[in-house]
């Protein structure tokens, strides 16, 4: 652990506020350390899905993917830091998009420290010993709020309330970007079929 | 040249008729559900024989029949309700005496439209005389026994109509009674004819939508609407320890299925992983869709009992824990499938369906897979896992993604005390909360084996750390001593 880059996301799993304020003033997070991270995710959570024992693996075999693992986890992750950062900017928010990248990224520590182990403990677990299986995924999951709440707070300097109500506006963001999304989406494949229907039109003249 | 050219001909047509049918086809595909709930084909359990009606045995066309029963012997009772009869064969079909009438007191009766027959092991015929508002009570031979009508009591309004529909019976001659428009439950008599109350009463449980429609509903319009009044029971049946067995159709509930105990309660196991209902995949919309209509039931032995669907005119078939063993049939004009079935029975080993749009009975004989399900489910439910392996093995050959299959190995196994195996065939058979008993006991044995090497390791290891921090401090001490 001599080396800053592999220090310093675990100071902020345990002095998030500490933390993030060196990782927005010390300029001390790394872009390639945010996007090892979230990599790290995408693996843990295929891995969850496919290895975790026969008792708390509800997942149907046939339908495991680990493209769509990764676009379900990179994907949402882009997702949240466009719709912050459309967001913030609106609302004084001092935090850069670079910055709220690697606030998130570095938040998602927690879960992938606790997800990979709690995979290969799982297959020891009887019914009875599931509860902790559940205990501890739950526990990895509010770490991961606790550390995205006090990054946002920290990178843009806003009080406890304005964070929450920001982070409100953001996954209503969210669903404001997928909706447009879809739609753009629908209109432009109405109008390829539109120009094929009327190709075909002419060539079956 | 010709000659040779027809014999060739008539060769080749009997070699193409004496090549065995290795699988006949059926007009149905059979299935049941997996753990995802999604329907996987089965080998056809059962193949249609042959249908019975009434020209066939000589006693002119069936009219409209709507019930009939099958006794342990294999009598076969058909109720034949358009012409107010009883039709009485035996199991090879030989017609043995036609009942249509009875002497009432010195006065010749008859039967109104008469919904359900029920024949007791006494050999007693018990028919619910819907249209006369009675349940007639008759010998084996057609002698009155006793007329069940016009029951009194306090909790029966004053202008009740007593419509019979179902009917059974249990050793002690109390009969049950599914009746027209009656709500509370399952009618129940003593062997006096004197009405006792109800059982297994219908719980009522309107949706989110109706309650929030009520609320805003104002008083009048309240008074307007319709009661959330339970569904009235559609068929039952009695088992060999006289409980009895139930169908009502109630859309939207995942009880659509009991089995009351003598006290009028619902018994009936519901261990499956989804209720035992009939289809849980259908259409909402459309052709074909709905939940099913459970409209008459026939325990068949060893826990298992057979459900008939006229919504989408299917057998089921559920073991004692309420798992779906197999489902068929289907809606057709062709041999197997059905026009209006209305009641399923059991005629040792063969299952009979009536049909009353087809005015018919349709035989269907089990399969080689048929056979094994039912002989397997009945050594598992007698508590001869051990003689069900080879059975369920068998089974698994002719159908590898037969659930219930895999798991009466594993329970096999389990009583065997084979747990690692036993944890495979539980993984298969998608049991969690069996495989889990399994993994706990191997997981001891395999702690218990090595407990012994494990601690000799953390001894080991204890010990060599212990002797490395006294030997660092030795050498530390002795390090300052020299720099001093």
């Amino acid at each position: 652990m001599k080396h800053e880059w592999i220090r310093f996301p675990f100071h902020i799993l345990f002095h998030p506020y500490d933390g993030f304020w060196d990782l927005k003033y010390e300029n001390k997070g790394r872009m390639s350390v945010a996007m090892a991270i979230l990599l790290l995710m995408v693996v843990a959570t295929s891995l969850m899905k496919q290895f975790a024992g026969f008792l708390v693996n509800f997942n149907d075999p046939r339908y495991l993917n680990t493209l769509d693992d990764l676009a379900f986890t990179v994907l949402p992750f882009f997702l949240f830091c466009v719709a912050n950062w459309s967001v913030t900017t609106l609302m004084e928010g001092e935090g850069k998009f670079r910055e709220i990248v690697i606030s998130t990224a570095y938040a998602l520590l927690p879960m992938i420290l606790i997800n990979l182990p709690l995979t290969y403990i799982s297959r020891f677990m009887t019914n009875e010993e599931t509860a902790f299986y559940w205990m501890l995924n739950s526990f990895g999951a509010i770490w991961f709020l606790y550390l995205l709440f006090v990054g946002n707070m920290t990178i843009h300097q806003y009080s406890v309330t304005k964070a929450v109500f920001t982070l409100v506006l953001t996954v209503i963001a969210m669903g404001i970007i997928v909706f447009l999304g879809a739609l753009a989406l629908t209109i432009c494949m109405d109008m390829y079929w539109f120009v094929y229907d009327i190709y075909r039109e002419l060539i079956f003249r | 040249m010709k000659k040779a050219l027809l014999l060739a001909a008539i060769i080749s047509l009997l070699a193409l008729t004496a090549a065995p049918a290795v699988q006949a086809a059926t007009p149905y595909e059979a299935y049941t559900y997996n753990y995802y709930s999604d329907a996987v084909a089965l080998p056809a359990p059962f193949l249609p024989e042959r249908t019975v009606d009434g020209a066939g045995l000589g006693v002119g066309d069936f009219k409209l029949p709507n019930d009939f029963y099958v006794t342990k012997d294999g009598t076969v009772y058909i109720l034949d309700s358009g012409n107010n009869r009883i039709v009485v064969a035996d199991e090879h079909w030989n017609v043995i005496r036609i009942i249509d009438g009875f002497d009432n007191n010195g006065t010749p009766d008859t039967f109104g439209n008469p919904n359900g027959i029920f024949v007791s092991e006494t050999g007693k015929i018990y028919v619910a005389d819907t249209d006369k508002r009675r349940v007639v009570v008759l010998t084996g031979q057609g002698e009155l026994v006793k007329i069940v009508e016009n029951p009194q009591s306090e909790v029966l309004p004053a202008n009740f109509e007593f419509a019979p529909l179902k009917v059974t019976a249990d050793r002690a001659e109390r009969i049950f009674v599914v009746a027209r428009g009656v709500y509370e439950g399952i009618m129940q008599f003593n062997d006096t004819g004197e009405f006792l109350g109800y059982v297994g009463t219908i719980k009522v449980q309107p949706s989110v939508a109706d309650r929030l429609w009520r609320w805003l509903a104002t008083d009048a319009q309240k008074s307007q609407m319709v009661l959330f009044i339970p569904t009235e029971f559609s068929s039952v049946d009695i088992d060999d320890k006289g409980f009895v067995y139930a169908t009502n159709i109630d859309v939207g509930s995942t009880e659509t299925i009991k089995r009351i105990n003598p006290l009028g309660k619902d018994v009936i196991k519901r261990f499956g992983h989804y209720p035992n209902v009939g289809d849980i995949r259908y259409r909402s919309y459309g052709r074909d869709s709905g939940p099913s209509k459970l409209t008459d039931i026939k325990y068949i032995g060893d826990g298992m009992y057979i459900v008939l669907d006229s919504n989408r005119a299917r057998v089921f078939a559920y073991n004692d824990e309420g798992e779906l063993l197999y489902a068929f049939g289907g809606r057709g004009t062709q041999l197997g499938v059905f026009n209006t079935p209305v009641s399923v029975e059991w005629q040792k080993g063969k299952l009979l369906v009536l049909d009353r749009g087809k005015n018919n009975i349709v035989i269907f004989r089990p399969t080689k897979f048929g056979k094994l399900v039912h002989e397997a489910t009945a050594l598992h439910y007698n508590g001869n896992t051990a003689d069900s392996v080879e059975l369920w093995k068998e089974v698994l050959r002719l159908n590898s993604n037969y659930d219930i299959a895999y798991l009466g190995i594993g329970k096999s196994l389990l009583m065997a005390k084979q747990n690692k195996e036993a944890m495979e065939y539980f993984k298969l058979g998608m049991s969690r909360k069996y495989y889990s008993i399994a993994f706990k006991r191997y997981r001891r044995e395999v702690m218990q084996e090595h407990f012994g090497t494990f601690m000799t390791t953390a001894v080991v290891l204890i010990a060599a750390f212990a002797a490395f921090r006294i030997a660092r401090r030795v050498r530390l001490g002795r390090s300052a001593g020299h720099e001093a």
